[in-house]
């Protein structure tokens, strides 16, 4: 996985075109942000990692609770 | 010819340097402070379907609900601070499987507790960050507290900038110690009283691809260790460590014509439990008339079950749970947001269906009778003082 991981990112970012900072304008807009809705996303991860059993993946763990 | 770097240019840079960082505690970062201070209220409705007769002894049952309210602030200090607080608040109450026992057809059924279960939850996590000409770093402290669970969590995150602004580095570390006192009533608990402590540590990189498309790669592990048994489930035996590896990837593509934004998320996870598990996740933001904003989004889910997941309890093995989550079987979500902006305020709606299902796994095991479908609607307001 590691190695599919690597071979990815080496593709992704050799494929990359130079964009100058007033050329991002569109990166900029707010539904193109990794989250667009934290709380949302806050609370959809903690149910999935309570009713799975995987968690993580995009950030350290945070607090635990006794989710049932 | 090159156009000078004005004071225009310079708050796009700010804002796409901001759309670059990748959320390396709970949330998405900024690498320029904020400029005016926001806040949010939050309502969220958590419900689970009720368990069907043929899986459970003693007839249908009603599961689990949770009413939830969520409050957010963030503002900016001094020159180049900011600080964030965060208040969740939950009541849970309902019913969840116990044990699973075997029906007099041989095939397994599940004995619930009995919506026996009341709890609220109140969470408070506060994060301070400091921002530099190419980055900033966060610390954050997070303190949940329940009737049988306490939890003191403390992480710290950075990010960094290459020189170019194209590639964002980032990294974060979180450590949570975590006491179990477990509610005595009428059915019996695995631990009067234990600790468990969790420690994690990820590592990122987001690059981007064209004027229009973004990426992003994680690396996360933890490691948890101390009383990992759930400890009202009946014979529930785990080890107390576990070892927990994440890779993750994303993408961000704007279409002009339609004006909408494609997000494709993935995961794969993998632990010394045997779980192995990959999560794909898909949403279209679609821009519309009147500064209305709709997203319909899917997740797929799909994991392989535990080493010692059984349904049916051999006192010769050495672990042994019948937790349905620890079981082999594969989730489909969907769901809609609707979002609406006038002025400084805006209003968000959302509504999720999540169904599972052990024939709609990669991995085959047996098939869990506890499996949980649920609904989620959400309503949330938010406020930015200009």
């Amino acid at each position: 996985m590691k190695t599919l991981t690597s071979l990815l990112m080496a593709v992704v970012l050799c494929g990359c075109e130079t964009v100058q900072p007033w050329e991002r304008g569109i990166l900029a807009k707010e539904e193109m942000q990794w989250q667009t809705n934290v709380s949302e996303a806050q609370l959809r991860n903690q149910i999935y990692a309570s009713k799975e059993a995987s968690s993580g993946g995009a950030g350290a763990s945070g607090g635990g609770c006794g989710c049932n | 010819m090159s156009r000078p770097k004005d004071e225009r240019n310079k708050t796009v840079l700010a804002l796409t340097s901001s759309a670059l960082l990748l959320p390396a505690y709970q949330g998405a970062l900024a690498d320029a402070q904020p400029e005016f201070t926001e806040v949010g209220m939050r309502y969220s409705k958590y419900d689970e379907d009720d368990i069907l007769s043929r899986k459970a002894f003693g007839g249908g049952s009603e599961r689990y609900e949770i009413d939830v309210a969520q409050f957010h602030l963030l503002a900016p200090v001094a020159d180049q601070w900011s600080f964030a607080l965060d208040v969740a608040w939950e009541d849970m109450s309902g019913a969840s499987p116990w044990f699973v026992g075997e029906s007099a057809s041989g095939s397994p059924k599940v004995i619930m507790s009995g919506a026996s279960i009341e709890d609220t939850r109140t969470e408070v996590s506060g994060t301070t960050r400091y921002y530099f000409d190419r980055g900033n770093a966060g610390l954050n402290y997070t303190y949940s507290d329940e009737d049988d669970y306490t939890s003191n969590a403390v992480a710290v995150d950075g990010a960094f900038n290459s020189e170019d602004g194209l590639t964002t580095y980032s990294a974060a570390v979180s450590t949570s110690h975590d006491d179990i006192d477990p509610t005595q009533g009428t059915i019996p608990t695995n631990t009067l009283s234990a600790r468990k402590d969790v420690n994690s540590v990820w590592v990122g990189v987001s690059r981007i691809v064209s004027k229009r498309a973004l990426v992003r790669f994680g690396l996360s592990y933890t490691y948890r260790d101390g009383f990992l048994t759930d400890p009202y489930k009946g014979d529930d035996r785990r080890p107390d460590e576990r070892k927990e590896w994440a890779a993750s990837a994303g993408y961000r593509h704007f279409f002009d014509a339609p004006n909408a934004a494609l997000h494709v998320d993935y995961r794969y996870f993998n632990d010394d439990w045997d779980v192995q598990s990959h999560t794909v996740d898909i949403a279209w933001e679609q821009n519309l008339p009147q500064n209305f904003r709709v997203t319909p989004f899917i997740r797929y889910y799909t994991q392989h079950e535990a080493e010692f997941f059984y349904n049916l309890e051999d006192p010769s093995y050495e672990y042994f749970a019948d937790d349905y989550r620890l079981s082999a079987f594969g989730a489909f979500s969907y769901g809609l947001r609707l979002r609406h902006d006038f002025g400084d305020w805006s209003i968000n709606l959302d509504a999720e269906r999540y169904k599972t299902d052990e024939s709609w796994g990669i991995y085959s095991g047996e098939e869990s009778p506890g499996l949980v479908d649920f609904w989620r609607y959400g309503i949330g307001l938010d406020y930015i003082f200009r």
